[in-house]
């Protein structure tokens, strides 16, 4: 739906001219009808706004939204420069702005600017969230970056000295603010391949996945089975031979029972005693460690 | 990598009230709050309400020039970096209020840019405060905190 309304505010831009040209005309009697006005609340937009949340009236929505197309290309400008085309955020703008619209409240009194503002930039904002980069550094100043060290290199070689940051800037044509940017930041958050080799003292040495440390399982599997012979040394005996001819040999309950000639049932008993037994000592053991 | 810097360390640059500047104004916040080890949103958002902070300094430089003058405008930036925190304070020289909006000539559009800079800069970070400078300036103090989590709002 909000959607849809923003293509509408498209189509609408066209006759937005046109409605501004008329707008002087109808501004005046609604001033004088519309009772804000007392109020003191004298913008042309409240006034409409007002209007619009009497009688509903889509038209009147729509030139709302088509008169502060200025409001959300003025926020989203601000946010141009991180990485999105500036018509997406214009168009993801002009959701938040169709969404304060139909909120605003317009007998509080207040601007509607100042109300749709945060709604307009929340909805920017969460644009840039929702685009979850798979870097923290969108892509767009990281090939800035790429872009303004081959420019460095050619401009150098054709002039014959180093190029100044306007140089750079106009040969990849973005902004000299961009470019230090680009040049700043782009290094410091360059990702680095795994397999790379860093050099070192000019010679390259083994690559960073071979030096980047992980948990050594085996480590901690030897630890944990020391512990646990000691715990199984610490049973009694018939518990102890219990466990290891179920857990270690993996034989059933009732061939255990009939290796150890005791009952079925009585095995079951001795596990389970044996088990808790066991859990108590390592437990025990942990403390103690 | 180096370690982290002394517990606070402060930042300053003074530069003329003018547009050609506030890049460089950014570009500094651009190093200072990288270091923190702020999020790249959060450093944009950052860089956002210094901007806006210098622009309506040097909006209030422009409509007041002609009166007003005296000392050659600009603007300090002193930045306090704190562990968790930097706490950001514009300050210019320009004689004639705070925040003040006219709301004069530029009657016919539908909001006024500079008290959306406000918003925008209440939006973008923690804490804004705007007062009088000792100076007969403007001050707009920003703050915002370094939070451990993983970087949202």
């Amino acid at each position: 739906m909000a959607a849809d309304d923003v293509s509408r505010t498209d189509d609408a831009t066209a006759a937005a001219a046109a409605a501004a040209a008329a707008t002087p005309a109808e501004k005046t009697p609604a001033a004088e009808s519309s009772p804000v006005t007392e109020s003191g609340l004298s913008g042309l937009a409240e006034r409409l706004l007002l209007e619009y949340s009497r009688t509903g009236d889509d038209r009147l929505r729509e030139r709302i939204v088509t008169m502060h197309q200025s409001l959300v290309r003025f926020l989203a400008q601000k946010f141009a420069n991180r990485g999105e085309p500036l018509e997406d955020l214009i168009q993801v703008g002009s959701i938040g702005l169709v969404n304060a619209v139909d909120r605003f409240d317009a007998t509080r009194g207040i601007k509607f600017a100042t109300f749709a503002t945060p709604t307009i930039v929340g909805e920017i904002r969460r644009y840039f969230r929702d685009k979850a980069w798979s870097l923290k550094v969108p892509r767009r100043l990281q090939e800035l970056n790429q872009a303004a060290s081959r420019a460095m290199d050619d401009l150098s070689t054709r002039l014959g000295r180093s190029p100044t940051i306007p140089e750079i800037a106009r040969a990849i044509g973005a902004t000299e603010e961009e470019t230090l940017e680009a040049i700043e930041l782009g290094n410091a958050y360059d990702t680095v391949s795994l397999d790379a080799r860093p050099e070192e003292n000019g010679e390259s040495s083994s690559s960073f996945s071979d030096i980047l440390g992980h948990e050594d399982e085996g480590l901690a599997a030897l630890e944990r089975h020391g512990d646990l012979t000691a715990a199984l040394e610490a049973l009694e005996e018939r518990e102890s031979a219990i466990i290891r001819l179920r857990f270690f040999q993996d034989l059933s309950q009732t061939e255990v029972a009939q290796r150890l000639n005791i009952s079925q049932m009585h095995v079951s008993r001795l596990q389970r005693r044996a088990l808790e037994n066991l859990k108590r000592l390592l437990a025990a053991q942990q403390m103690g460690a | 990598m180096s370690e982290e810097p002394a517990e606070n360390a402060l930042v300053t640059l003074t530069i003329p009230c003018a547009p050609e500047y506030v890049g460089t104004a950014r570009l500094t916040i651009l190093g200072v709050a990288g270091r923190m080890g702020f999020s790249y949103d959060q450093i944009e958002d950052i860089r956002l309400a210094v901007g806006e902070a210098c622009t309506n300094a040097i909006e209030r430089a422009n409509r007041n020039g002609s009166n007003g003058g005296g000392a050659s405008a600009q603007i300090d930036m002193r930045c306090l970096v704190e562990a968790k925190r930097l706490t950001i304070e514009i300050e210019d020289n320009v004689r004639g209020g705070a925040s003040g909006t006219e709301g004069g000539e530029a009657a016919e559009e539908e909001f006024s840019a500079q008290e959306l800079g406000a918003v925008l800069m209440e939006i973008v970070v923690d804490e804004v405060t705007l007062e009088a400078a000792p100076n007969g300036g403007t001050r707009a103090r920003l703050v915002k905190y370094l939070s451990d989590t993983a970087p949202s709002e």
